[in-house]
């Protein structure tokens, strides 16, 4: 009885949601103007300041740096009041952001994933803000940076982090095999054979799909100058040799059982070789921290990822936006605030890239700033040998991203081969399009 | 066959005279009203408006985030076409029909055995297998998980021992069904098997005295006294766990997400899927409405079947 229960209680905080969604978009057609309603009434009222609320998914050092940074910029000025509320990733992405809008309760400023981007975008809820930027800014930033965030012309988001992708691996279990680190798939491959045991994996990939599984696969396809869709993102690419082969690649080790089809630690987590579990892993720039400050004991370095035959260099440069509610009634001061905190004074970016997390700024600056840093240890590897390779995480709407997976996973399970699983994929990745257009 | 209430049968029915109400009656019938009606309401709002809701959001494009277009019967048209949502109704069905009979025999089986059970032991035996229902059912998946972890777990440091080399289990199409299977089951058997105890233990001891007087024991006594006498119980588990097995969610979610390769999408995560993940909030309703219906048929068919065997 109790799974009856439970199976109800399901049911009815999903149908409550699906309500609560009801009840705002009637009344504020489409949402997102509550918020702005209720602080336009405050700022009326002689003066008062304008409330904004500001919405994320930080946790510990990360939430306390964005609460630091709020109260810095409500106490430098006494226009607007911003209200910082964090939730848990998975909430946030999938039921927090849709109801808060649906509902009209929806944040002012609020952070957006690339797998997300276009559904926000389309819904007019990332407002423009190239007219925000300050005098020089944009300039400052990478231009693919921009181009990533940027829809017919208007830069929709502000990036302010880049986080690449390397192939981590343990130093001694390298040499006690004698293999040499890896530089092109062959060498991968051998490599990963050789570092199997019963009680080590050779290699770790996200094995579950999801935009982690995707992101970590592009830049298998990206070496070989393909990609998914069209220079315009309006058609597949998917059915050509090169996605052919980055899937064949991808699904030998798990099919040859030196990648796990399942993991006990998390794909992103560097403790997959903290733990001596994993003599190879590709992972980001977000795993140095830890390994530095958990695993110090373990020999852990980083080199960039290996290329095929005749291919050239690509990684993948993911990082969340902010970006600024386009049916807030303050868009203005929201997206003022987005400027003051990641586009102007370099010490905030910094700080933020440097000392909170380890990334990339988008902005030239910020690294050159921080030069000391971005060539310590491992991050000089990144700075030296990776940076220059990467290629921003590509903005699929979920659909094209789930397509794209099952795709990879048909390989990985050997359901079909690289030129089975491209050609199925492709008509797939088209009606995709369409309906996420829709 | 339908079967029909004798005539006596009606005529009893209709022969009682109608009794005046007493004034004691009506204030219970009050009593009893006022405190159900906080319940009530959260019913009505909390779950009878969602559902009228969801019929009427199935009846749109909608993706909770642009303003709702009105769509017809489109997105139920959709869904015949949509070989993602029957391949997860024909995963919904493997998992309900391997894991329904064997939850009723396992839980049957073990309450048995437990009734047996004498003296101090039986207590901590029973907290045993009630302890996996106790935890919040998404521990308990992520337990599962690690038993069944390839290369740590100790499911397969025990078939090791047995000469059984190891197994992907969760990393594995083939055995990803099972696996999870497996594991829900771990986590649901302690507790119907607690529903079955009470009812065994409910039924009066002189029945078998008697019985075994008239030289029913062992096998004969199950079969021709407990198990009719359970038949009440036993259909409360059915249909209970069936409803449950096509809602089955949480736990796979955390375990298999549905994978690898689609192998444990079972329908309600493909409606989670195209509801949270793409934000097809209006198809997703329609897939929801659909499944309730298929529930709710198999439900009164199950309801019928045993309660005409009963009768």
């Amino acid at each position: 009885m109790k799974k009856a229960w439970r199976g109800l209680g399901f049911a009815a905080i999903a149908l409550t949601l699906v309500l609560q969604m009801a009840c705002g978009s009637s009344n504020s057609n489409g949402g997102g103007n509550a918020a702005g309603e209720s602080a336009q009434a405050s700022s009326e009222n002689g003066g008062k300041k304008v409330k904004l609320k500001f919405w994320d998914f930080h946790t510990e050092k990360e939430e306390q740096f964005f609460r630091d940074l709020v109260d810095e910029y409500n106490k430098s000025q006494n226009e607007v009041e911003i209200e910082y509320s964090t939730y848990d990733q998975t909430n946030y992405t999938s039921t927090k952001l849709p109801t808060g809008f649906a509902s009209g309760d929806g944040p002012d400023i609020y952070m957006i994933s690339p797998g997300d981007f276009m559904k926000f975008a389309n819904s007019g809820l990332m407002a423009d803000l190239t007219p925000y930027f300050p005098e020089g800014a944009k300039e400052d930033f990478l231009p693919a940076s921009l181009d990533a965030v940027t829809v017919d012309g208007k830069i929709l988001a502000l990036p302010y982090e880049l986080e690449l992708l390397g192939l981590y691996y343990n130093e001694d279990m390298l040499k006690n095999a004698g293999v040499e680190v890896p530089k092109t798939w062959d060498e991968l491959y051998d490599a990963a054979k050789k570092l199997t045991t019963n009680k080590v994996a050779g290699l770790v990939l996200p094995p579950d799909k999801g935009a982690y599984f995707n992101f970590v696969w592009y830049p298998f396809l990206w070496q070989q100058g393909g990609n998914v869709l069209s220079e315009d993102g309006t058609k597949s690419t998917f059915n050509t040799p090169e996605a052919a082969k980055a899937l064949d690649f991808w699904g030998s080790f798990f099919r040859d059982g030196l990648s796990p089809t399942k993991l006990q630690q998390g794909p992103t987590e560097i403790d997959n070789l903290g733990s001596q579990g994993a003599a190879m892993q590709v992972a980001g720039t977000w795993a140095i921290t830890r390994a530095e400050e958990v695993f110090g004991d373990v020999p852990i370095n980083v080199a960039p990822l290996p290329i095929p035959e005749g291919g050239k260099a690509a990684t993948d440069a993911g990082g969340w936006k902010f970006a600024v509610n386009g049916k807030s009634e303050h868009v203005e001061e929201a997206a003022k605030f987005v400027m003051w905190a990641f586009a102007d004074d370099p010490a905030r970016a910094l700080k933020w890239c440097t000392e909170i997390k380890f990334a990339y700024s988008p902005r030239q600056s910020v690294v050159e700033q921080g030069e000391a840093i971005y060539n310590k240890g491992m991050r000089k590897v990144f700075t030296e040998e990776i940076y220059d390779s990467a290629i921003p995480e590509p903005r699929y709407p979920s659909e094209v991203l789930d397509v794209v997976g099952e795709a990879i996973q048909n390989v990985m399970f050997g359901k079909y081969d690289g030129a089975q699983a491209v050609q199925e994929a492709d008509g797939k990745i088209n009606e995709a399009l369409q309906a996420a257009s829709n | 066959m339908a079967i029909r209430p004798s005539p006596s049968r009606l005529e009893g029915g209709s022969t009682v005279a109608p009794r005046r109400i007493s004034a004691r009656t009506r204030n219970e019938w009050f009593t009893a009203y006022g405190f159900l009606l906080p319940n009530i309401i959260g019913l009505f709002v909390f779950v009878f408006l969602p559902i009228l809701y969801a019929f009427y959001a199935s009846l749109h494009d909608w993706n909770a985030l642009s303003p709702k277009v009105f769509a017809g019967l489109d997105n139920y048209r959709k869904l015949l076409h949509d070989d993602e949502w029957w391949s997860s109704l024909k995963i919904t069905l493997l998992f309900s029909v391997v894991y329904v009979p064997l939850l009723y025999f396992l839980s049957l089986l073990s309450a048995l055995l437990m009734n047996a059970l004498r003296g101090w032991t039986t207590g901590l035996t029973r907290t045993l297998f009630l302890l996996p229902f106790a935890i919040t059912s998404v521990i308990s998946a992520i337990i599962g998980m690690f038993m069944l972890d390839p290369r740590n777990g100790i499911i397969n440091s025990l078939l090791g021992l047995a000469g059984i080399g190891p197994q992907q289990f969760l990393g594995s199409t083939s055995q990803a069904m099972y696996s999870v299977i497996g594991v829900i089951l771990w986590i649901n058997v302690g507790y119907n098997m607690i529903i079955f105890l009470s009812a065994i233990k409910e039924i009066p001891r002189d029945y078998y005295e008697a019985a075994s007087m008239d030289g029913a024991t062992g096998w004969k006594s199950f079969r021709y006294l407990t198990l009719p006498l359970l038949s009440e119980t036993s259909t409360f588990i059915l249909i209970v766990t069936t409803i449950g097995s096509f809602q089955a969610l949480d736990q796979i979610l955390v375990m298999t997400q549905g994978g690898p390769a689609n192998s444990t999408e079972v329908s309600v995560l493909y409606i989670y899927k195209q509801g949270f993940q793409f934000l097809n909030m209006g198809y997703a309703s329609s897939l929801a409405i659909a499944l309730f219906v298929i529930i709710f048929c198999l439900s009164l068919f199950q309801l019928k079947l045993f309660s005409r065997k009963q009768g």
